[in-house]
């Protein structure tokens, strides 16, 4: 079945179309997901919660983007509102005292995080931008779509969230120059 | 050519790397690199960083996850009732008419009509509507509760006529709960075709409690409220919090035991839990 005629039969109120909508995309939308909350019961919430509203805006989908990068602007939607509400302050004060530990830090090496625990330390939306760069592998434009920001402004946002995630990483991460050994020509 | 200035180079390295440059802005780029060292080993640095950001252990999607979202498609659906849902395209001379004819059909038949869909509703409702519970309990507990009660026929009984009236379920309506919750009222409710019972308990003055038990092959709609696995005690079940209460349900194979409270998941609420769900494994799953 073609996109157009899964999306047709979904519109239709065919769960086996539905079914096969969920099985062609369950693995990426969890994913994101799970990295996004690290949390396996939050994962599972907000991937019901992705696939209940899509399947109940299916006819409002316009096709401009594709079937998937819909879906993960549903997914990234749901995640970040969920962390930021309420019901996750407590984590969000838990990544703020991490990250202002790193801030005061005067011996750099002593508190540097892994990868998982460095992203975890970003804000929500450097998160999304990184998991869908480089574990969904979507292209510039798609993450424009999956964000809903603009395309020309993606390669910025990139460049400032590796920029902070660096500056939480082990020094395996840290360029010659970081590390005092590069001046560059004048 | 004049080589571009490495801060310019640096803002670019990031889109080299994701293969998002046109042909010519990365032959410009991988020539500077050639030339220049530092922006060669931040060219490795980001390289190196991405390769991490890409690795990781494999996801296995739940098992359970395409079974809970076909059930809520269920519940959905179910809460919509018949040929009111359909949305008719029609021009709007043909509406005009619709509606008129409508409006005569209606007048006609008025109280048979309205009689049979009521009856046709209830014995039909596969789902318990919690949302009209939820969304007035921060202004009105014990009115919210009533008004749960009285959409599902509900009529008050003896405590000690429970178990009969409802010998499906598994559950307990102590006269007190621990922690100084005195019984006020039973009723017996129906959801459906299955009895259920809800008790409520009051502590003091105003302090306020309901229990609500009933078969889980009823799906519970919660409106725009979200329901969250949660952890009270030993036992495992799911919650819902409005404002400062909180509607915990515990599930065994035969009941759905739901208490709905102000009380503190740490320090109160488990005993209770226990009080009136007494068989309720600790590790029970969720059935819906």
């Amino acid at each position: 079945m073609t996109e157009r005629e899964l999306l047709e039969q979904c519109r239709a109120g065919d769960p086996q179309a539905r079914h096969e909508l969920y099985t062609a995309t369950s693995d990426r939308v969890y994913r994101l997901l799970l990295r996004m909350t690290g949390n396996a019961d939050d994962a599972f919430d907000l991937a019901q919660e992705t696939y209940l509203k899509a399947f109940a805006a299916v006819d409002r989908f316009d096709g401009r983007a594709t079937l998937k990068t819909w879906l993960y602007r549903i997914a990234v939607n749901e995640a970040l509102q969920f962390l930021r509400s309420a019901r996750h302050e407590v984590a969000r004060q838990r990544d703020q005292a991490v990250g202002d530990r790193l801030d005061d830090a005067t011996d750099v090496v002593a508190v540097r995080l892994d990868m998982g625990a460095a992203l975890a330390a970003l804000s929500p939306d450097d998160r999304a931008i990184l998991l869908l760069r480089y574990q969904e592998d979507l292209d510039y434009r798609a993450i424009a779509d999956a964000i809903g920001c603009p395309a020309g402004t993606v390669a910025s946002r990139l460049n400032r969230a590796r920029e902070r995630l660096r500056g939480k990483l082990a020094p395996a991460y840290e360029t010659r120059e970081e590390s005092g050994e590069v001046r560059h020509p004048k | 050519m004049a080589s571009m200035a490495c801060d310019t180079i640096r803002e670019q390295l990031g889109a080299l790397i994701d293969g998002e440059l046109s042909a010519g802005e990365r032959a410009a780029l991988e020539s500077h690199l050639r030339l220049c060292p530092d922006c060669a080993v931040e060219h490795d640095a980001l390289t190196k960083l991405a390769a991490g950001l890409a690795e990781c252990a494999p996801v296995t999607v739940p098992e359970t996850l395409w079974p809970a979202i076909e059930s809520a498609l269920d519940a959905r659906r179910s809460v919509r009732t018949g040929w009111f849902a359909r949305r008719h395209a029609w021009r709007p001379v043909q509406r005009f008419w619709a509606v008129a004819a409508s409006v005569l059909f209606v007048v006609g038949l008025g109280i048979v009509a309205t009689s049979l869909l009521s009856s046709t509703t209830q014995s039909q409702a596969a789902t318990i509507d919690y949302n009209e519970l939820l969304s007035s309990i921060t202004i009105d507990p014990a009115g919210a509760f009533r008004s749960f009660v009285k959409r599902y026929q509900g009529t008050e009984i003896a405590a000690a006529d429970a178990a009969r009236l409802a010998p499906e379920l598994d559950f307990a309506i102590p006269s007190a709960l621990p922690n100084g919750f005195e019984r006020r009222a039973v009723y017996r409710v129906r959801f459906g075709s299955s009895p259920g019972i809800a008790a409520e308990y009051v502590r003091g003055a105003n302090e306020y409690l309901v229990t609500i038990f009933h078969p889980p092959v009823h799906r519970e709609d919660y409106g725009t409220h979200k329901d969250y696995p949660c952890v009270v005690g030993e036992h495992r079940g799911h919650a819902v919090e409005v404002g400062g209460w909180r509607l915990v349900h515990l599930t065994d194979p035969t009941t759905c035991h739901c208490v709905l409270s102000q009380l503190d998941p740490q320090t109160e609420l488990p005993a209770v839990l226990s009080a009136v769900a007494p068989h309720s494994p600790s590790g029970g799953e969720h059935g819906h």
